[in-house]
């Protein structure tokens, strides 16, 4: 074998993992994907690529993958293959009797941000079209919900407001709660290439990641603070550049609605966001809070982009609305350089957002109970829809557990091992009567399934991602589905079922039929991405072929003014004591993705076969741990075994670790605290203990697991 | 604003755990602490008025008839502005306006 | 600024990464062509559809001048720099073809290909094989008993891609290409002349190494000797 085999085809399409999108030109031989070459016109990634999306494409492909629909009446009964019409007879028959005994209320829908914007407007249009209410919800629930609402206070638009290259121009890059070059490698690339001509770095991580020091790559100030005083921290910085008059006041007063920034500076200005009475509380020096503050205030070109561990506290709202208050106080918003950026975990995170699969918005952020909006749903759809908002994930998840909410329909999610506090999503999930599934492989949650509709990969279908950087690509199909249907088809079929007549030749009309109803996607078309490589939103009458930067003249809120929250630091209920004296903290690794659905079945388990913890030298020595110890860890909601690494990247006091393996359930620790305005849960503040064991309970299956990961 | 019309609204059955309700009400209290009175109570009022299923508002309105234990008082006062439609804002259900 | 990253072209290699200076104007084989202030003859070259051939220099990467395979004549100038890190000039008169450059490049391909594997060159489609094919290059004068690398260990660590040295021209461009695209300097060249090697962080295995699998020195390698594994049935060895 001399020379390697030349691919026969190619196509150009969007890779499935992260949030930023990358283009790729899948090459083909036959009905085999034989390489994944990154697209050098792909405009989010310019012809790089990481580990994920360059090679751990081969799920599609794995043994495991159900490739026929599945029914059972009970959850203890084995799983019963049945042709697709049989399944969706099954699901629709069900979902009606439910209804018609529990109310219409009893039955909610979710989406995953691993679907296409078509797929995950479709779920939304089931749920309040033909389910007949808005319990409909998706992923970005448990990661970027404080995103869209934090932001959208403050700067009136709940997504980032740059493009990716809009770095190549920043003086100053401040990172808060994300590690870019582990959870979003390929704009980590472009962020190093900036730094390295000279752009100065504030991280602000307990942990000390990859970002915060590597090859040619230094940050300037590291607030390693402790987990929780995210908001602490922030009105810290904010308090020194009210009380140094550091802050823009020509843009303030040009852009911002000037009475509620004297109130915020009246809050953050008082002595006890001082950092010297922040710093002992968030466990960081006092000189380096004023270096920061300093350092972004100065530019003259600052940007911020920050990730979950700014969101997924229970001030995670407030920890983003402290973000676009510093921004609009140092006019760091609205042209190229600036701006404030969430880094989107998944795929399509932002077009989960965008299209409405929400329980109080429809697509564009625009309210279930307006009145004329939904009545330009209703008038497209031929249905008279809710006007109160539904419920929210968790919500169903504590509604199904007081048996209120007896049905969902789940796509491409896997609750059980993503949503916190595990035992309680396990009592809402036995607590239904009908739980219907629609992924690749079975899972978790399919354990508490009784339909199973087999999805389609990304590579098995068409439509269109939104990424972190509101940028719209085409997913084109590589190979024919593999199950037969293309997700979005097996959504309308559903639909169908339950006794909505539509019918889509393409979900390129799916597209259309969003942009008729969405004033931000109005000017987006198959069409226009296929002519233009991608475009990012607003797509309309006015920008034709998108916007790159946001906020150039004003911000989209109704009076064209930016507004500043005031953003009281309120220490999370989860406390250390005696009894949990560390806090846990938890995050990604660059060669897993998320709960590893897809990573898992790949030879990237070779670099990450089993979910570790990071714990100071400190706590190790006065717990008797050495490296490569089991562990149990324990929290006041459950416990779980791993093995230890000892580890200076956390300080004393902090653990962490990763959720990428379903056999080292971590999320049966953390906590049910969640956001106060959007629920998102706190995965990233939980008081815990950790003791030395020697051997794991149930070692066996724990190997096993680990081999099976590493085949 | 239109009714829905949930064949459960006002069943006995509550939506979901009281507590549950109970703290969320209590978070979205304490972000609004440092609001004035009045704006406060609006902030918390819009709030519980954009983003939760009436159920749970009903559920709240209830405990809060019963006396309301439990509750921070300005998340009572913000709560029971949901009765009186007068502060309905028709198309706006943001933060509280200055 | 980014003009390096946002003017990259899906189907053409421009051979050194695009600019975005005040327009120059220039010919290339008599042909008038105006690009940006600060690209290289190479990209001239291309831009006016006159492509020089060339080894080591790709328009993702930073030109670097090491294949010799790009060399031009420039009227009014001695010598035959390479048109990779050549910058353009106003007015200038660029020659990619011409006797002595025919002669030129044959000599340094020819020693390419004395240290490649013999059998392994036909059926190739690596950027090397097609720069042969175009050249016409099918032999060459050095024989076959001298110095050369053809016991060099493959190394498969990696699940993914396998490095054979035995194909390496040591262009650097995977080196290149994980500092400058990826920023994670897995890569470095160990030895000089004709010991040079390609190593990954203290001559380690790829998968022990600092490489963090971002495939871009993969895609960098224009021989081959980096390459996919899913591009091949069955094991890799050689014919």
């Amino acid at each position: 074998m001399p020379n390697p085999i030349k691919p026969e085809k190619s196509v150009v399409t969007t890779c499935a993992y992260c949030g930023v999108g990358c283009g790729f030109k899948a090459e083909t031989r036959g009905e085999k994907i034989v390489r994944m070459i990154p697209w050098k016109e792909g405009k989010a990634n310019h012809g790089h690529s990481c580990i994920k999306g360059r090679f751990a494409y081969d799920y599609y492909n794995a043994p495991d993958r159900v490739l026929t629909p599945l029914i059972r009446a009970s959850i203890d009964d084995p799983w019963k293959s049945v042709s697709w019409e049989e399944a969706f007879a099954y699901a629709a028959g069900e979902f009606k009797r439910i209804q018609a005994k529990f109310g219409v209320k009893s039955i909610g829908a979710v989406s995953s941000s691993r679907c296409t914007n078509e797929e995950i407007f479709l779920t939304q249009k089931l749920a309040r079209a033909v389910l007949g209410n808005n319990n409909i919800d998706n992923c970005a629930r448990i990661c970027h919900s404080p995103t869209q609402f934090g932001l959208t206070q403050t700067i009136g638009a709940g997504a980032a407001s740059q493009h990716f290259d809009s770095i190549l121009q920043a003086d100053v890059i401040m990172i808060v709660g994300a590690n870019p070059t582990e959870g979003h490698p390929v704009f980590g690339s472009l962020m190093k290439r900036r730094i390295r001509e000279g752009a100065r770095l504030i991280v602000i991580d307990p942990r000390k990641t990859e970002t915060v020091e590597s090859a040619h790559c230094k940050a300037d100030v590291h607030l390693a603070i402790r987990p929780g005083t995210n908001v602490a921290i922030l009105d810290s910085i904010a308090h020194v550049i009210v009380r140094e008059k550091l802050y823009n006041e020509a843009f303030v007063h040009a852009r911002c609605e000037v009475a509620e920034f004297e109130n915020w500076k009246a809050l953050v200005g008082d002595d006890k966001y001082a950092p010297e009475v922040i710093g002992p509380i968030a466990n960081v020096d006092p000189a380096d809070i004023r270096r920061a503050a300093r350092l972004y205030a100065g530019g003259p070109n600052s940007t911020i982009y920050y990730g979950l561990g700014v969101t997924e506290h229970s001030q995670g709202s407030t920890g983003v609305m402290c973000l676009g208050n510093l921004g609009l106080s140092c006019g760091m918003l609205g042209r190229e350089g600036v701006g404030v950026n969430p880094l989107r975990g998944q795929g399509n995170v932002q077009g989960g957002s965008c299209l409405g699969s929400w329980p109080h918005v429809f697509s564009g952020y625009r309210f279930v109970t307006d009145h004329a909006t939904r009545s330009s749903f209703e008038a497209e759809w031929g249905v008279t829809l809710d006007a109160e908002p539904g419920l929210r994930l968790p919500n169903m998840l504590d509604a199904a557990v007081a048996g209120s909410f007896k049905g969902m329909y789940i796509m491409g999610e896997d609750p059980v091992q993503s949503d916190p506090n595990q035992h309680h999503v396990i009592a809402a999930m036995k607590n239904m009567e009908c739980v219907v599934l629609h992924d690749l492989f079975l899972n978790e949650t399919s354990k508490y399934a009784h339909v199973f509709f087999p999805g389609s990969s990304s590579l098995e279908k068409d439509g269109t991602f939104t990424n972190a950087e509101r940028r719209v690509s085409r997913v084109r199909k590589v190979i024919e589905p593999l199950a037969g249907l293309q997700d979005w088809e097996i959504t309308v079929k559903f639909m169908n079922a339950l006794g909505y007549e539509l019918s889509y030749d393409n979900p390129g009309e799916v597209l259309d039929e969003i942009a008729r109803l969405s004033p931000n996607y109005s000017g987006m078309s198959f069409a226009l991405i296929d002519q233009i490589g991608s475009a990012q939103w607003p797509c309309n009458k006015d920008a034709p072929q998108g916007t790159e930067v946001l906020h150039r003249e004003k911000f989209p809120r109704a009076n064209g003014l930016g507004t500043f929250m005031l953003t009281d630091y309120v220490p999370t209920a989860e406390r250390t004591s005696d009894r949990f004296p560390l806090l846990l903290t938890t995050g990604r690794i660059l060669t897993q993705y998320n709960v590893g659905t897809q990573t898992r079945r790949t030879p990237n388990s070779v670099w990450h076969p089993e979910d570790v913890l990071e714990i100071n030298e400190q706590d190790a020595i006065a717990r008797g741990l050495q490296d490569g110890d089991w562990v149990q860890m324990s929290s006041r909601f459950g416990q779980i075994q791993l093995r230890a690494r000892i580890s200076e990247r956390v300080n004393p006091g902090v653990v962490y670790t990763t959720f990428h393996h379903a056999k080292s359930k971590a999320n049966a620790v953390t906590s049910d605290l969640s956001d106060w305005a959007t629920n998102c849960p706190e995965y990233k503040v939980t008081a815990v203990d950790v003791v030395r064991i020697r051997v794991p309970t149930g070692t066996a299956s724990l190997e096993a697991a680990r081999l099976e990961a590493a085949e | 604003m239109a009714q829905t019309n949930s064949p459960t609204q006002g069943a006995e059955m509550p939506v979901m755990a009281l507590d549950r309700i109970l703290s969320m009400a209590n978070q979205i209290g304490d972000f609004f602490a440092p609001y004035p009175p009045e704006r406060r109570a609006e902030g918390i009022r819009n709030h519980l008025r954009t983003y939760w299923d009436p159920r749970m508002r009903d559920q709240l309105l209830q405990h809060i008839a019963a006396g309301g234990a439990g509750l921070a008082a300005p998340v009572i006062a913000g709560a029971k502005l949901l009765q009186d439609e007068a502060h309905a804002k028709p198309g706006y259900y943001g933060p509280p306006k200055a | 600024m980014w003009h390096e990253v946002r003017g990259l072209k899906d189907d053409v290699d421009l051979g050194t990464p695009p600019r975005d200076g005040p327009p120059v104007s220039l010919e290339i084989d008599g042909q008038p062509v105006t690009v940006p202030a600060g690209s290289s003859v190479m990209l001239a070259a291309a831009t006016a559809g006159r492509a020089i051939p060339k080894l080591c220099a790709t328009d993702m990467l930073e030109a670097f001048g090491s294949c010799r395979v790009c060399l031009i004549e420039i009227e009014g100038r001695n010598g035959f720099p390479a048109s990779c890190t050549t910058p353009v000039a106003e007015g200038m008169k660029v020659k990619t073809r011409s006797e002595a450059l025919t002669r030129l490049r044959k000599g340094v391909l020819g020693l390419y290909l004395s240290d490649f594997p013999r059998n392994e060159i036909p059926g190739g489609w690596s950027e090397f094989h097609e720069t042969l094919k175009a050249e016409g290059i099918t032999s060459h004068p050095y024989g076959e008993g001298g110095a050369n690398h053809f016991d060099a260990r493959v190394d498969d660590s990696n699940p993914y891609f396998l490095f054979d040295p035995t194909k390496c021209i040591v262009c650097s461009r995977c080196v290149r290409a994980c500092a400058e695209v990826q920023g994670t300097f897995a890569l470095t060249i160990d030895g000089r002349g004709f010991e040079s090697k390609v190593v990954a962080s203290q001559n380690q295995p790829f998968l022990q190494s600092e490489c963090v699998s971002c495939g871009a020195c993969v895609q960098a390698c224009p021989s081959h000797a980096l390459v996919e594994k899913s591009l091949f049935d069955g094991e890799y060895k050689h014919a």
